[in-house]
């Protein structure tokens, strides 16, 4: 039961980044939430059993992260 | 990205973080077969090491770095060593990637030949996913710093 | 437009959430996927692959090929990106149709 209520909560928290992700103007922040989901994905795989999945989406998500921030030096910051 | 950013908690932290994330870098590459791990997370472990130094101290810096050449190049040498390894048990009479034939092996399982024989030839494999991983997203961070940097 | 593209995605949600009450319970060992030949990999796959991790001894060894080929999509991917965005190549041509000029 404690499992269900934590991987529903985990799911309701993962919907919601994913919307901001896309409804975000700032994508400075949009890239930090993208970040927040993968962790939260990461916690997801965990709690189904696939150590190693999880540690694959971690890495990933800090690599994602750097690449995003680093194309963002050229692009605008606001998107219109 | 060129010039380094100069903060002191940044150099101090530099110091502590990058060389522990290469060093579990190295350990989930060799200890990939007991563990959750194996050869992509350990690239990109490494990758992450170096590209903190890069973020951190400049590109110019000497101590963790490599250049954009020489990362194309060792990226198609991690590709290939794979490869290589399929075409020794081929020449060896066995089948591709067939690791029973592979002519020496590292370390013993209790005096069986064959699983000590195909746990060399995982390690080896996996150096070659290691290799190409790392090299890979070092190759594209650089790239894409190169065109970003406006002077 | 916006409307048409709401409703569509509407119905695509709905057909999937409908369609998971269907799937297998995880871990379920009697489900499709369990029962073909994860038991000989879960039996044997120690004394096979001479590795304790089932998921490296699967990825590594039982589907060496398909490895091979994963890492050479990487290694092409990364090598397109090289190819694509290199400043070199450009900084060539433009410095020989600048010769020309002079």
């Amino acid at each position: 039961m404690q499992n269900l209520i934590i991987e529903a909560a985990l799911l309701l928290f993962l919907i919601g980044t994913t919307v901001s992700v896309i409804v975000l103007k700032d994508l400075l922040s949009a890239t930090f939430v993208y970040c927040a989901f993968s962790y939260c994905a990461v916690l997801l795989y965990l709690m189904m059993g696939s150590p190693d999945v999880a540690f694959t989406e971690a890495v990933i998500g800090v690599v994602s992260t750097i690449y995003f921030v680093v194309a963002l030096k050229k692009l605008d910051r606001w998107c219109k | 990205m060129k010039k380094k950013y100069g903060s002191s908690v940044l150099d101090i932290s530099f110091r502590i973080i990058t060389p522990f994330t290469l060093i579990y870098g190295v350990y989930v590459y060799l200890n990939g077969e007991i563990s959750p791990g194996g050869g992509f997370q350990a690239g990109a472990l490494l990758a992450v090491g170096v590209v903190l130094a890069r973020l951190i101290m400049g590109a110019e810096n000497k101590i963790y770095n490599v250049s954009g050449r020489s990362a194309v190049i060792l990226a198609g040498v991690g590709t290939f060593i794979y490869a290589l390894t399929g075409w020794v048990t081929m020449l060896r009479g066995g089948k591709f990637l067939d690791y029973g034939f592979l002519p020496f092996a590292i370390g013993s399982h209790g005096g069986h030949m064959w699983p000590a024989l195909h746990a060399t030839g995982i390690l080896f494999i996996e150096l070659g996913v290691t290799l190409c991983v790392m090299m890979t997203i070092i190759d594209i961070l650089d790239v894409v710093v190169e065109r970003t940097d406006i002077e | 437009m916006r409307v048409l593209a709401t409703i569509i995605l509407f119905i695509v949600t709905s057909v999937f959430c409908l369609n998971v009450t269907d799937l297998p319970v995880i871990g379920d060992p009697d489900s499709a996927p369990n029962s073909h030949v994860t038991p000989h990999y879960i039996e044997f796959s120690e004394e096979d692959t001479g590795s304790p991790n089932i998921v490296t001894g699967v990825l590594a060894d039982y589907r060496g090929f398909d490895t091979l080929w994963e890492t050479t999509v990487m290694f092409i991917a990364g090598l397109t990106a090289v190819i694509i965005l290199s400043k070199n190549r450009e900084e060539r041509f433009l410095k020989k149709k600048k010769g020309d000029k002079k």
